[in-house]
């Protein structure tokens, strides 16, 4: 239903409203049924972390954002301090909080600092159907005449309360305060409000919260302070007056008496009643993160994914895709075309010869990488929807503990093994810049991605389940001891674990098919390119002459070092464009590869460089100096492991 | 830790609590990082809060108002409760 509801500004500038919340409370999902506009939704904390914008479909002159949750503000983690950027910086006009109604205090925690914001808000209570299954019911209309904003209860995914959210839009308020601090506080409060307003009033936000979140030590409202002239004698007023840290700091003090408040208003409205505390679901989440259970359920789930991924995906449609259409099929024809049609041999090579645009690029592409990442993201929608990617964080973390992280870090691995470009940005939700780090160097290193990853297991489970595992093994021990050495090296402490566990729930179809669509699309637009320029490139060195000067050049290390055949040369340098484009080049040697060279050759392209998308990613979150390092310490790592893994297996095969 | 708010036979660590078992907040240990403490009241636990503890190992896993939370014994030692 397109509601037209007009929230037009009179000076006619672009409107802001934003959607915002806890983690995984349903803001991307409300964002998808507001604006049309599809973001990625999954079922764990932490899948937003950068703010996405699009206009709503009730007012296409205005912006709605979707902002990464907020376990708190003020804010801490860089996913945290992204929302309140966009608050800081952005024509806010309504804010949209978007609540877990079966945890109802945690959410007026939040509303008690928005509230102070001076921003009209509207809430929208979602999850009120998981609420309802656990017996819990909000009276939604007293609590929104308690907080002086509407409140309405919505069950985004399926769609139910979102008209009556945005009829409720252009009655946005700014909420009543929930709380008055205690009088020292108040005086505090009051004390920077004032030196705010005479100093640098911020044109939408109110003074009062600002000074509350000044006082919470915000880095973003500091940077924003900072940012503004004369406002040195309240920098300084802040840091005589935050100087004092532990469990009477005013931080603490301001979230301790928020969190009374939130509490007890969320008694007011609040009503419990029986609900069933033994489903299926709680039965699943409970088996996942147990001590003994959670591990064969885990064996269990990667099994599956390799049989769906590695059997189905990697052997049968590409062995139809690639040998039977493209080859027996496809290709004999697009060749016979071409040379009916061009020419000259150089040209006509360009397209179709051994290194053609269209018999190895596209080939490539679409023939060997595109059913293995299909079907790897279709599983990993399933496993991101039901919830449980969190529980594996539980399991994994004594793991992580031994490398210096903890089990959150699991997260970005995981997805990592989707695609580490998108998986590195994701670090994001790691708390400290030591935990970033050592993730985003642990990812570059020895996480494949999907495509990768396919590539090796048609090619390793082509061979046998054995040379499987031991790539396996290698791969995870590189992780584990280089984990366990940057965490020596780099300075910081670990910091332990605490997480939410969202509930297990049954992947809805149409989310996993439209996920798997979009990166499915993502992909093809960032790999298609890259593969015709490699082979572009892989043309040029052969016609010029350079590839079997490479190939000669490389002989001591590839064929005396490696042990692997002279031609493998080609495939580590098509590998610099995209470690899966490598591995292709090795995939297609798998006839003229023993056992103990097709493990030595998977393990040395997995563990070489990053793509060049990742790169820059790297290049983008950790500047460019630190990219070079990881880049100068990747590749001798990737050959030293593959010449000592090629010695140490020929001693026994 | 703070020990004058309730006597000490009455409290007990929270990795010290049976599973199954509804407790109360009683204190958060100093021990516990200034972020960390932060951390557990967004996420609503908080003094005198009565949470059911779920699971102990491989960490603390606590059911607060039908959120799951897990908790890793390095923090969760720290935590005291008293039974509800």
């Amino acid at each position: 239903m397109n509601h037209a509801v007009s929230l037009a500004s009179p000076s006619g500038a672009l409107r802001t409203l934003a959607l915002v919340g806890h983690p995984n409370v349903g803001k991307s999902v409300l964002f998808h049924r507001l604006t049309g506009t599809y973001v990625t939704v999954s079922n764990y904390p932490g899948t937003t972390v950068e703010v996405s914008r699009a206009a709503p479909r009730f007012d296409r002159e205005a912006s709605l954002l979707d902002t990464p949750g907020v376990l708190a503000l003020p804010s801490r983690s860089d996913d945290e301090r992204a929302t309140m950027r966009a608050l800081l910086n952005e024509d806010m006009r309504t804010l949209i909080q978007v609540g877990d109604a079966k945890n109802l205090r945690r959410t007026l925690n939040l509303t008690a600092l928005l509230a102070e914001l001076g921003v009209p808000m509207v809430m929208a209570l979602n999850m009120t159907d998981e609420a309802k299954a656990r017996g819990v019911h909000v009276d939604a209309a007293a609590l929104g005449e308690t907080l002086g904003v509407p409140v309405v209860a919505t069950v985004a995914t399926g769609g139910e309360g979102v008209a009556a959210l945005t009829d409720a839009l252009p009655h946005a308020a700014v909420p009543a305060p929930l709380l008055r601090y205690d009088p020292v506080l108040e005086r505090d409060i009051v004390r920077i409000e004032q030196l705010i307003l005479g100093t640098c009033p911020h044109p939408r936000l109110a003074a009062r919260g600002l000074a509350i979140l000044a006082i919470g030590r915000d880095p973003e409202v500091e940077a924003w302070l900072a940012a503004q002239p004369g406002s040195e004698p309240l920098r300084a007023t802040l840091a005589e007056l935050t100087a004092a840290i532990g469990r009477d700091s005013l931080p603490a003090r301001l979230a301790r008496e928020r969190g009374g408040a939130a509490e007890a208003l969320a008694r007011t409205v609040t009503q419990q009643a029986g609900g069933k505390d033994r489903t299926l679901s709680m039965l699943l989440g409970r088996v996942a993160v147990h001590r003994l259970w959670g591990w064969p359920m885990l064996l269990g789930v990667l099994y599956l994914v390799y049989l769906f991924v590695g059997d189905f995906g990697a052997s049968t449609l590409v062995g139809l895709l690639e040998e039977d259409f493209f080859g027996e099929v496809l290709n004999p024809a697009v060749t016979d075309f071409v040379h009916s049609h061009i020419s000259t041999p150089w040209l006509a090579d360009l397209f179709v010869g051994e290194y053609g645009l269209w018999t190895m690029g596209m080939t490539y592409a679409l023939a060997l990488i595109l059913p293995i990442v299909t079907t790897f993201f279709l599983a990993f929608g399933v496993l991101e929807d039901s919830g449980y990617f969190s529980r594996l964080s539980v399991i994994a973390n004594r793991l992580f503990a031994a490398i210096g992280l903890n089990g959150r870090a699991v997260l970005p691995m995981v997805l990592g093994l989707g695609c580490v470009t998108m998986a590195t940005l994701t670090t994001r939700i790691l708390h400290t810049p030591r935990e970033r780090l050592i993730t985003i160097y642990l990812m570059a290193l020895a996480i494949p991605c999907s495509a990768q990853l396919g590539v090796v297991l048609g090619l390793l489970g082509g061979i046998s389940f054995g040379a499987t595992v031991i790539w396996v093994a290698a791969i995870v021990l590189v992780l584990l001891f280089t984990g366990w050495l940057a965490s020596k090296v780099v300075p910081g402490r670990r910091v332990p674990l605490i997480t939410e566990l969202p509930p297990m729930r049954m992947p809805v179809l149409g989310n996993v098919l439209k996920k798997t669509g979009g990166r499915l699309k993502w992909y093809l637009i960032e790999v298609i390119p890259l593969f015709l320029i490699g082979t572009l490139i892989m043309f040029v060195l052969d016609r010029s002459g350079a590839l079997p000067w490479i190939i000669e050049a490389g002989k001591p290390l590839v064929v005396g070092w490696l042990g692997l055949p002279p031609e493998a040369s080609a495939a580590f340098v098509m590998g610099f464009l995209r470690r899966d484009f490598g591995a292709s080049g090795l995939f297609a040697l798998q006839g003229e590869l023993s056992m103990v060279q097709a493990v030595v050759g998977m393990v040395t392209i997995t563990l070489f460089v990053p793509c060049i998308a990742s790169l820059m990613m790297i290049v983008k979150e950790q500047g460019m100096k630190v990219a070079a390092l990881m880049l100068a310490m990747i590749i001798p790592t990737a050959f030293l492991v593959g010449g000592l893994l090629n010695h140490g297996l020929r001693l026994f095969f | 830790m703070n020990a004058n708010r309730t006597p000490t036979h009455e409290r007990i660590r929270l990795t010290g609590t049976p599973v199954g078992r509804m407790v109360r907040i009683t204190d958060f240990g100093d021990e516990i990082d200034p972020l960390q403490r932060e951390q557990l009241h967004a996420y609503g636990l908080s003094a005198a809060h009565a949470v059911k503890v779920l699971q102990q190992t491989p960490m603390t896993v606590l059911l607060c108002e039908h959120v799951e939370l897990a908790i890793e014994h390095e923090v969760a030692r720290h935590l005291w409760v008293a039974m509800a």
